[in-house]
Parts: structure tokens; C-alpha cells; sequence
């Protein structure tokens, strides 16, 4: 097949010539936003979204779900952020913050993978625990008073008016995505998403598979948490709070199907990148921001509709084709089924 | 083993050894003994529970055995997972292909390679070119016919060099010119000194193609060695239990007449759909009219149409001289048809459901079990009478439908069509997948059922099923009707020639 | 499905109620509870006093109404994570409508409730008819009613944070009553609303629709039963559960806010789970619900009373009794542990013989 026509028939084009139109509707309202600026806001405004859908997205490849990334991420935030605040080493905090990130996800990954227990309930539990702890580290209060130098990292520029943390993330997510798509082990995580009893069977580690995508998955959201920290420079004990939600959206804007197997880590960076742009989008066509999530929720159950419906739609004229072709067309005696 | 193929010097491919292995209290495999040489064809058929799939599993290191030892060309070893049964050279091509739907063939077949992948692409092609298949590498794996999927199975196990190769009942879902053509591949691996296992149900198979055959029945093999040693009957008394007593049931269908000047319970006028097409036929009432044909002749097509799971193309459906055509299921429950589906686990039975439950899941429209509340007086009466009828071993009404034998299963899944009083019901593939004795006992359910002057519309792929049940046959052949059989013609060569499309004419061909 | 018709005979009816598909596990939360109770009520005896645990109640009541209808879209299958979203549409609603549209509270009240079942049935529609994941299209229905709430909050005069008040004593007397002075309204409320669903799920032919649509869909289909229709109701049944849920703490509080009942959804989830309801659908029970909720309900109200544990810092108990609860249980249903329990009880049947 075509290189050209492969990337076109990709679900996340799709996702991206959706991001393409809303930029260009809002640019025909108000021809003010589009700018480089504003555009680029969009994308930089989206770099912790990015980062925890990427993760998200490695749960979601393997047929499961990860609903404890955002308090994964305050836990993070908090942590990193109280020690960089009480002027410990950064770099060791970020350690701190990755320990954080890859214990969670062993612990997710060996309940999911190891015990079997479905994903939505046991992350949704580890999502209490870790919360709780959230609270019990930062309390009432709040982390602010981060240090300067640590704030001002966010608003570096590294190309254009792209920041140093957009670039890093994007260059993350396609050297991610090269890793999944080019490399043995990588395709194991789709394989296993798409048919787990079919990986078992080629040889695929399908336990071990799983327990890496949640590590992955942990990781990353730590890392969202360090960023967070930095960008907006307070955490409180709710930060982090319905990022899971938000990251499941951006994958399913992205053209990852939550059934697993389908999908790929740039559409959940571009889902990423619409979930982050409606707000701002908003401002621009002078909407109040309170439709912030209503329209979210009409964009999201939309996308996810028309697909379900052209997709059963294929599947039964599919169907129908192969029955068809099963039929003869007169009683005789000519060989040949199937096609 | 003294095989002519083989010189007897060499270590067997695979060499089981007093295998052994429970799950929990339920002991499934009791001592299993097998040898494969290279270029033997073992074909090993036994029924549902037997522990063939267990074993294979054990053999692809998906479970773990309790006792025994496996060898693989005189070495002991250790298989604890499928990638180290793969590393030994053994592939299995299960029954149900697992495949990945959303990849495509070619990333299918070479998955969890280390080569490169132009490398492998020249593989593939040159081994497609090397076994004449003709395959859409671009294709996303979701799209192809099941036999498609076969195919690029088989595909994985040679790309891998399997030395032995496994293949769960291949056949079950092909056609008739695919058997043909697997067939063929599975001489061409012979000659290559592949061993295979074959997994069957079909008897008739296992002269057509293994060198040796080997039959389990209860967690042990009962008989094995090579094929000529055995006719078509030794092996039917291998898979029946020591104590049973051979069915040696009468024809008694034969007892009470048919009266064919009565108005029709069941008519088809030119009816098509999907899968089928310009199919008329008339069943009348106490008749048992058998549909014949091989699998993916459109036969469960057209039943499932009627009962109101997918459109009506063409022409109508009479029901005591009513038309029901394109009526919606519940209407044509209502109406007085019932069907009871092929796939007993994907579309008949409720297993975390209780024997009651799934006896009464299609009574719960209309007033049979009271108008909001569930009647429990009536829905324990109704449970009742079709336990005590069909005799299904049942430890009471609340046990759950998926502990139940296969046998006792389709009972139920019987019970449950009967229970909504239809006028005929149309019964698919009742006795796949279950027991020589459970098959006995539909047979005398269905006796029974004519005897009450119930319709029967019968599919079946086992011709002798038909030649001992049907008072009338039809042939289904791609999709159309191609012949009718008096009840005096129903013998199963007659029958046969006409499902594969050779009526009278071109019986010779055969 | 717990209940057996009594002629049955061959095993004692003890026995048979021991081994019934629910009644280990409902006695296993019954157990719990009890638990509780002892701990909480021996650490402070506050803690036993009912007046109290009536008062804390109007906390976690939200969580038991609505963890119980959640049970119905549970048991199909499906799971329903925008309940809490229509919460704060519920109570919004009702206080637009009665202080900004003039209209009379209970007709503002009967409005909401409509809303609620609409939302539902929307959703519903999409999961049944369309073939979409129940996670994704609540998942957006979260999103979408949140934002429809605050919508609906920016018609009012009133400034959203400050949330409407000042509603008529009628209104405030659901939650103001109490039945022989002492049984506050709410709870009979929620009490009737457990009976109804438990008549509904275990004795109605509706209810043993929705068991065998969550067991086996396409059989069910095959039965004749309409499993799209049978889907779609559980989602308007727990929408609307969660407008009542909305109307009682609209009540309770007197002010109608867009973001009430936001942080349900973890603590009704965990509760349909922990009350035994099969996530891929089938099982459950309203009983094993019930008694999870009030379990997680009287953690929520005992561990702040008596170990001075800050009311945030309840997620951790929570999330650990999940955990713990899902762990445990997939360790006790591996064959391995089966068998070894199995073993053991063969070897006591024999020691005892030999005695």
C-alpha cells in the first residue's frame, strides 16, 4: 500500500482534520485568533493532557483502562512539587516522582494483568488510595511558593513559540510511537489488546505485556505531574482531580477504540490537543466558558456514535457480501465459494 | 509404531507420557499416552469433555500438568508457555482462529519474528506461492472468511518451521472445495515429515486423511494405532462408553402418517434473504422435515431470517396460512415458531443462569408467568415438566446451566423453545457437540415431539441423523434448494451427493 | 434470582440458601457491617447512637440510592458513570425553574425528574441502539451534563457559586419531616426506593429480562426478548434514581448548586462492585448493593467520629477496601485455592470419620 494512503486511512487523520476544521471555523468567526500565537497556545496548553493520554493510551491498547492517572499525576505533582519547594535537588525529585509512577503502575499492572481483576475496578480503587495519600501530603493547604526558576521553564520557547515542554513531549510521543509501530515488542502491546488469547498462543508474553503497559502508563503520568507542578506552580489536594476522564476523552477523540487493539499514541496527542483547545477555542467565538464541557461531551458522544454506527455498518454489509457471494446465482453445478 | 512411512529408528516428534491433570476436584486428563513420529498424521476425535483441548493446551504449554512428562524427539521437556512450545517447533492452529481483527494479514503471520520484515515478506510470499493460496496480504485480518483465517494460521505454523503441527477441527467451519483444498496441504506437510495432529468429530475424515488415529473418551485414550487396523464401527464402540448400550433404536418415526392433504403448518414462497435465496418448501403438521446440506449452505441463514434476526429479501413465510414475513422475533415466538440455534453457547444458553431461568427466558412475553411478577408457581411447573420429560440430569432447578453436560444443555435450550407452545419448531444442528448416549436422548425427545403432532424443521449436517429422524428431506446447496427426498430415497449416499451439489446426473463425477 | 420456589426438595433449605448465587456474599457484607458497627461503636459509642447515624446519613444516602439502580446497568453489562453529572442538573433544574421560571416547586421538581429520565434515555439510546461502549458514551454524558448544568445555572440571577436558596417549606420538609419524630423522611424515601428495586430486579419478569441480557445478550435475543429496549430503561431507571438522589440534597442543603453529587461516581461504583455485582454483567444483587453502600456509607461517617480521621482522607479506607475486597476475591475463586480448600475440608470429613 501507498505511504500516502496508508497515513490518510489512519483513523488518527481523521482526528487531526477534525483539529484542522475547528481551528479554521473559529479563524472564519474571528479571524483574530488565528495567529501563531494563539495556535501555538493551544498545543502548549496541552502538554499534561498529552503526556497522560499517551499514557492512557498504552491502557487502552491492551483492552483495559487506567482511571488512577490523575491522582497518579497529583500525587506526583504534590511530592515533587513539596520537595523542589523545601529546595531539594530537582533531579532527584523527579526520580522521586518516576519511583512514584513506576510503583503505581507495578501495582495496577499486577492487579490487572496477574489477578485479573477488571481494570475499571481495581484502578478505581488504587485511584482512592492514592488520593488519599495526595491529601495526606499536601492536607488543607496548598504547594505553591515553587521556586521561580522551576515556573519558568513552562513558558520557554524552544521552536517558535513552542515550548520546551511541548517539544520534549511531542518528540516522547513520536519516538513512542516508533517504538510501537517498528519494533517486535512494540506491536505485542496492540496484539494483545486486539486478541489476547491469539498473543498467548504466537508466543506473546501477554501478562507481562499488560503489567509494562500500566508501568508505562504510571510512569508517564508521573512525569504529567512534575510538568503540571511547573506550569501552573500550585498544587493543591484536588489537582489531578477527573484527568482520567479527560485522558480517556482525548484517546477516544484520537480514534483509539476502548476496546482495545486499535489506535495510536500521535491520535491520542491529538485528541489531547482538541480537549485542550475548546476552552480556548471558546473564548475566540465569544462563547461564555461555561460551554466548555457541554460541548466536549456533544463532540465526544458524537465521534464515538458516527464510528460505532459506520462500523457496524461494515461489518454487516461485510456480512452480507460474504453470504451473498455463498449463494449461487442458478442451480448449477459451478465450483467455487467463497469470493 | 511400526509405520511403513517411517524406519522405527527415530525418536518420536512428540512423545506424551502419563499425562495427567485436574482442575480443582474435576479430574480431566487420566494418564494420556501418545506418540507422533514425523510425517504421521495422528487424528484424534473424541467428544466434548473428552480432554483433547486440555491435552493440546498442555502440549502448546498454556496449562500446566499435574504428572507425566513430555518428550520432544527423545528430550524431556519442560513446556510452560506457548513461546517455549513455539521455540520446540510445535504450532497449533485452534479451532477458532486468534487471530488479530484489526491487523493485517501479513503483520498477522509475522508477529513475534525477530528477522526483518522485508525478510519475512519474502518468506511469506515465497511459502504462499509454495502451498498455491492466494491471499490478500493487505487485508485486515477481521474481514476474511473463517477459512481465510485457517489459512493464514497454517501460514504462521510453517513460517515458524513447526515440526508438528496441531489443527483443532479445521473443517468444522469449511466448505466443501476448502476441506478439498486443506486437505491437500495437510498431504503436502505429510511429505515434508511434519507430524500432525488432527483433531476431529467427523469419522468419515479420519480414513480420508490421518495414518494413525487415536480415540479419547473420559481423560484416558481408549484406542489407538494405525488407521487400517480399524474400521469406521471399531471406532464408534471406541467413543462410547463400556456400559452403553448401542442405540438401537427403531425407526418408529415411521408409526404414525403424515397427512399431506392437511393445510401446511410452514410454508416458504420463494423466500430469500442473506445466504439463501428462492428457497420454497411446505411442512406439514407432524412432519419432521430434514434440511440437509454442508455447513455455509445457507440453511442457518434462512432459519434465523425466519424467526426475525435479519431482512427478508424476497418472498414470504406462511404460518397455518397466515404471513409472518419480516415479523420481528417476539412476533414470530408469538406466532407459534420456534428455533432452537446451532451455536448452543453463543446463542442459547444463559450459563451463570439457573436451570429454571433458561427454561423460562422465552415464556417471559405473553401471560405465562403473569402479567409484572414472575410467577414462580408456574415458572417452577414449566421447569418441571421439561426436566421430567427429557430426563436432564439436573441437580435441582437452581443449578447453573453452565455446569450442565453438552447434552443436558441442548435439553434445556429444547425445553426452553418448547415451553413457548409453537406449532413447529425448527431445530439446528441439534445433536453437534454432544454425546453418543445424549444424542440417543434427543432423538427420543424428537420422536416424542412428532408423536405429539408437533412440526419439526430439522438441519442437520449428519446425514444419518436425518435418515433416522426425517420423514422428508430436502438438500440445501449454495443457498437454493437442489433436491427432495421422499422418505423411501433418505439414505445417506443420496443425501450426501446432493449436499455437495451432485444431483443424479453428475453422480458419477463423485 | 435468590429466591427458590420452596417445593424443591433434595437439599436442606439452609444449605440450599448457603449456596445460593448471592447469599455468601450478601452474608460476607452482613458480616461486614457488623463488623463496623463493633469497631466504630466500641472506639465511641456516639457512633451507636441512630439519631447520629441518621443525621450522617443525608452524607452517603446519595450513594445508596443511586448505587442501587447503577446495579440494574451493571448487571446488563453496561456501566453508568454520568449519574453523578445529573445530580447537579437534578438541582439545578429544580432551582431555575422554580426562582427564575416562576414555576411551582413540585412542578419544578416533576420538570427535573423529567430532565433526568431524558438524559438517561439519551444515553441509553446510544449504548442499546448504536452499539457504543457504556463507558464512553457516559463517559461523554458526564461531560455533557456537567455542562449542561452550568448552562442552565448562567439563566438564573443568581450568581452560580452562590447556589439558589431560600425554597418554600414544603420543599425542605422532605428532608425536615420525620416519621414518628424520629425516622427522618429521607430515609423511608430511600428505604421504599430499596424495596421497589428489589421487587423490581428479583420478582418482576421485567427484572429477569435485565439478568439474562447482562448473562447472554444474544440469547436473549433468540428469546424473544428485547435487549436494546431492556438496556436503555436500566440507564433512565438510574438517571432518574439520581434525580431523586438530587432533589433530596437539593432539599437537604436548601440550595440548588449545578456541581452537587460531582464526586459520586467512584463511591457508587465501588459500591455495585463491592456489593457483588459482576462488572461484565449478571450478576448482582440489590440486597449485596445496599449493604455495600450503607458498609461504605457508616466507614465514611465512623472513621472522622472515632479516629479523627479527616473527612478527605476517607478515599484511602475506601479505595483499600476495594482493593482488598476485589483481591481477595480473585484469590478465592482460583481453582488452585478452590481445590486446596476442597482438600482441606475432605481431610476434616476424614479425621472426623476416624474419630
Amino acid at each position: 500500500m501507498n505511504v500516502v494512503k496508508k497515513f490518510v486511512k489512519a483513523r488518527e487523520f481523521t482526528s487531526f482534520l477534525f483539529l484542522v476544521a475547528l481551528f479554521v471555523i473559529v479563524g472564519v468567526i474571528n479571524p483574530a485568533f488565528l495567529t501563531l500565537d494563539n495556535i501555538s497556545a493551544c498545543f502548549n496548553s496541552s502538554v499534561v493532557y498529552t503526556l497522560i493520554a499517551v499514557g492512557m493510551a498504552f491502557a487502552i491498547f491492551i483492552g483495559e483502562i487506567d482511571v488512577s492517572v490523575g491522582s497518579t499525576m497529583g500525587l506526583s505533582a504534590a511530592v515533587a512539587g513539596t520537595m523542589i519547594q523545601n529546595g531539594s535537588n530537582w533531579f532527584l525529585a523527579f526520580l522521586v516522582a518516576i519511583v512514584i509512577g513506576v510503583v503505581v503502575g507495578l501495582i495496577n499492572g499486577w492487579g490487572v494483568a496477574v489477578m485479573k481483576i477488571p481494570s475499571l475496578i481495581f484502578t478505581l480503587g488504587t485511584n482512592g488510595i492514592l488520593r488519599g495519600m495526595m491529601y495526606l501530603q499536601v492536607g488543607a493547604e496548598q504547594v505553591n511558593n515553587l521556586p521561580k526558576e522551576f515556573k519558568d521553564i513552562s513558558s520557554m520557547t524552544l521552536i517558535g513559540s513552542f515550548t520546551i515542554y511541548y517539544c520534549c513531549v511531542v518528540m516522547l510521543a513520536v519516538a513512542i510511537h516508533f517504538l510501537l509501530t517498528r519494533t517486535k515488542r512494540g506491536r505485542y502491546f496492540i496484539a494483545v489488546g486486539d486478541n489476547a488469547g491469539g498473543a498467548e498462543l504466537v508466543g506473546i508474553p501477554a501478562t507481562r505485556t499488560k503489567v509494562m503497559a500500566y508501568l508505562i502508563c504510571g510512569v508517564l503520568s508521573a512525569v504529567a505531574g512534575i510538568i503540571f507542578a511547573s506550569r501552573i506552580g500550585i498544587v493543591t489536594s484536588l489537582s489531578g482531580n477527573g484527568y482520567e476522564m479527560k485522558a480517556v476523552a482525548a484517546c477516544v477523540l484520537g480514534g483509539i477504540s476502548l476496546s482495545g487493539g486499535v489506535g495510536s499514541v500521535i491520535g491520542a496527542g491529538i485528541g489531547a490537543v482538541i480537549m485542550a483547545s475548546i476552552s480556548y477555542l471558546l473564548v475566540f467565538m465569544q462563547f461564555p466558558s461555561n460551554y466548555d464541557n457541554a460541548i466536549t461531551g456533544v463532540i465526544l458522544i458524537t465521534i464515538v456514535v458516527i464510528d460505532a454506527l459506520m462500523q457496524r455498518r461494515t461489518a454487516v454489509n461485510n456480512r452480507h457480501a460474504r453470504l451473498a457471494a455463498r449463494t449461487s446465482a442458478a442451480p448449477s453445478g459451478k465450483e467455487g465459494l467463497e469470493q | 509404531m511400526g509405520d511403513k512411512e517411517n524406519t522405527g529408528t527415530t525418536a518420536p516428534l512428540l512423545s506424551v507420557r502419563g499425562i495427567y491433570k485436574s482442575f480443582g476436584l474435576n479430574a480431566v486428563l487420566k494418564g494420556i499416552g501418545l506418540d507422533i513420529m514425523p510425517g504421521e498424521v495422528l487424528a484424534l476425535i473424541g467428544g466434548n469433555g473428552a480432554g483433547k483441548s486440555t491435552l493440546m493446551k498442555i502440549i502448546m504449554g498454556i496449562y500446566s500438568h499435574d504428572s507425566g512428562e513430555l518428550a520432544i524427539n527423545g528430550q524431556t521437556v519442560a513446556l510452560n508457555r506457548p513461546a517455549e512450545a513455539l521455540a520446540q517447533g510445535i504450532y497449533m492452529v485452534p479451532q477458532e482462529p486468534l487471530l488479530f481483527p484489526n491487523m493485517t494479514v501479513e503483520e498477522n503471520v509475522i508477529i513475534g519474528f525477530d528477522k526483518s520484515k522485508a525478510e519475512l515478506h519474502k518468506e511469506l510470499v515465497d511459502t504462499m506461492r509454495d502451498v498455491g493460496w492466494n491471499l490478500d496480504l493487505g487485508r485486515k485480518a477481521g474481514s476474511l472468511s473463517i477459512a481465510e483465517q485457517q489459512m493464514v494460521e497454517i501460514l504462521r505454523g510453517i513460517l515458524r518451521h513447526a515440526r508438528l503441527l496441531i489443527l483443532d477441527e479445521p473443517t468444522s467451519a469449511l466448505t466443501f472445495d476448502e476441506v478439498k483444498s486443506l486437505f491437500q496441504v495437510v498431504r503436502d506437510l505429510r511429505e515434508k515429515g511434519i507430524g500432525i495432529i488432527y483433531i476431529t468429530h467427523r469419522l468419515a475424515e479420519v480414513f480420508d486423511i490421518s495414518t494413525h488415529v487415536a480415540i479419547m473418551r473420559d481423560g484416558t485414550i481408549t484406542v489407538q494405532g494405525p488407521v487400517d487396523n480399524f474400521t469406521r464401527d471399531d471406532l464408534v464402540k471406541g467413543l462410547l462408553p463400556p456400559d452403553a448400550e448401542v442405540n438401537t433404536q427403531t425407526k418408529s418415526a415411521g408409526t404414525s402418517k403424515v397427512d399431506y392433504s392437511a393445510q401446511p403448518v410452514l410454508e416458504l414462497e420463494n423466500f430469500s434473504g442473506y445466504g439463501f435465496s428462492d428457497v420454497s418448501l411446505k411442512v406439514w403438521p407432524g412432519e419432521i422435515l430434514g434440511v440437509a446440506g454442508v455447513v455455509g449452505a445457507g440453511r442457518t441463514e434462512m432459519a434465523t431470517t425466519i424467526f426475525g434476526m435479519d431482512k427478508v429479501l424476497r418472498g414470504r413465510v406462511l404460518l397455518n396460512g397466515s404471513d409472518i414475513t419480516g415479523k420481528k422475533t417476539r412476533q414470530v415466538i408469538a406466532a407459534g415458531i420456534n428455533y432452537v440455534p446451532e451455536d448452543r453457547h453463543l446463542n442459547g444458553l444463559f450459563k451463570i443462569c439457573d436451570v429454571s431461568a433458561n427454561t423460562t427466558s422465552a415464556s417471559l412475553f405473553g401471560g405465562a408467568l403473569g402479567k409484572v411478577f414472575l410467577n414462580r408457581r408456574s415458572e417452577f411447573d414449566i421447569t418441571e415438566k421439561y426436566v421430567k420429560n427429557f430426563r436432564t440430569k439436573v441437580t435441582g432447578h437452581d443449578q447453573l446451566a453452565g455446569s450442565l453436560s453438552g447434552g443436558n444443555q441442548q435439553k434445556i435450550v429444547i425445553g426452553r423453545s418448547l415451553a413457548t407452545d409453537p406449532g413447529i419448531v425448527i431445530l439446528d444442528e441439534p445433536t453437534r457437540g454432544i454425546d453418543a448416549a445424549a444424542r440417543g436422548d434427543v432423538y427420543h425427545i424428537i420422536h416424542q415431539l412428532r408423536e405429539q403432532g408437533l412440526s419439526i424443521l430439522l438441519i442437520s449436517s449428519d446425514m444419518e441423523e436425518l435418515e433416522e429422524l426425517a420423514d422428508r428431506v430436502v438438500t440445501m446447496y449454495q443457498g437454493r434448494i437442489n433436491a427432495e427426498f421422499q422418505k423411501a430415497d433418505i439414505n445417506q449416499d443420496n443425501l450426501t451427493a446432493a449436499a455437495f451439489g451432485i444431483v443424479e446426473r453428475e453422480a458419477k463425477e463423485a | 434470582m435468590s429466591e427458590k420456589s420452596p417445593k424443591l426438595g433434595g437439599q436442606s433449605g439452609l444449605r440450599r440458601l448457603w449456596n445460593g448465587p448471592n447469599f455468601r456474599w450478601n452474608f460476607f457484607l452482613l458480616i461486614l457491617l457488623i463488623g463496623e458497627c463493633a469497631v466504630f461503636g466500641a472506639a465511641n459509642e456516639k457512633f451507636l447512637s441512630l439519631t447520629r447515624v441518621f443525621t450522617a446519613a443525608n452524607d452517603f444516602l446519595p450513594i445508596c440510592m443511586i448505587s442501587i439502580f447503577v446495579t440494574f446497568v451493571m448487571i446488563t453489562g453496561g456501566i453508568d458513570i454520568q449519574v453523578s453529572s445529573i445530580v447537579g442538573l437534578t438541582s439545578i433544574v429544580i432551582g431555575v425553574a422554580w426562582q427564575d421560571f416562576g414555576l411551582n416547586i413540585w412542578a419544578a421538581v416533576a420538570l427535573a425528574v423529567v430532565v433526568a429520565a431524558l438524559c438517561g434515555a439519551l444515553s441509553g439510546f446510544f449504548i442499546a441502539y448504536c452499539g457504543v461502549q457504556a463507558m464512553v458514551v457516559t463517559l461523554g454524558g458526564s461531560f455533557l451534563y456537567t455542562g449542561l448544568a452550568l448552562l442552565v445555572s448562567t439563566w438564573s440571577s443568581t450568581e452560580a457559586y452562590k447556589g439558589i436558596s431560600g425554597f418554600p417549606d414544603s420543599f425542605k420538609a422532605l428532608t425536615k419531616t420525620k416519621l414518628f419524630d424520629f425516622i427522618p423522611l429521607q430515609i423511608v424515601i430511600f428505604l421504599a426506593m430499596v424495596v421497589v428495586a428489589h421487587l423490581l430486579l428479583h420478582r418482576t419478569k421485567y427484572g429477569r429480562k435485565i439478568y439474562l441480557v447482562g448473562v447472554n445478550p444474544s440469547a436473549a435475543e433468540y428469546s424473544g426478548i428485547n435487549s436494546r429496549l431492556v438496556i436503555m430503561s436500566t440507564y433512565i431507571l438510574s438517571a432518574v434514581s439520581a434525580a431523586i438522589a438530587g432533589i433530596i440534597m437539593t432539599s437537604y442543603l436548601g440550595t440548588a448548586k449545578s456541581d452537587l453529587g460531582g464526586s459520586l461516581t467512584m463511591n457508587i461504583i465501588t459500591a455495585c462492585v463491592l456489593g457483588g455485582t459482576l462488572s461484565t454483567g449478571g450478576k448482582g444483587s440489590v440486597l449485596g448493593t445496599t449493604m455495600a453502600a450503607l458498609a461504605i456509607g457508616l466507614l465514611r461517617f465512623g472513621m472522622p467520629l472515632c479516629f479523627k480521621i479527616q473527612a478527605q482522607y476517607l478515599d484511602i479506607p475506601v479505595g483499600v477496601l476495594l482493593v482488598v475486597v476485589v483481591v481477595g476475591r480473585a484469590i478465592a475463586s482460583n481453582p488452585n485455592v478452590v481445590a486446596w480448600f476442597g482438600r482441606l475440608r475432605g481431610k476434616g470429613k476424614v479425621s472426623r470419620a476416624g474419630i
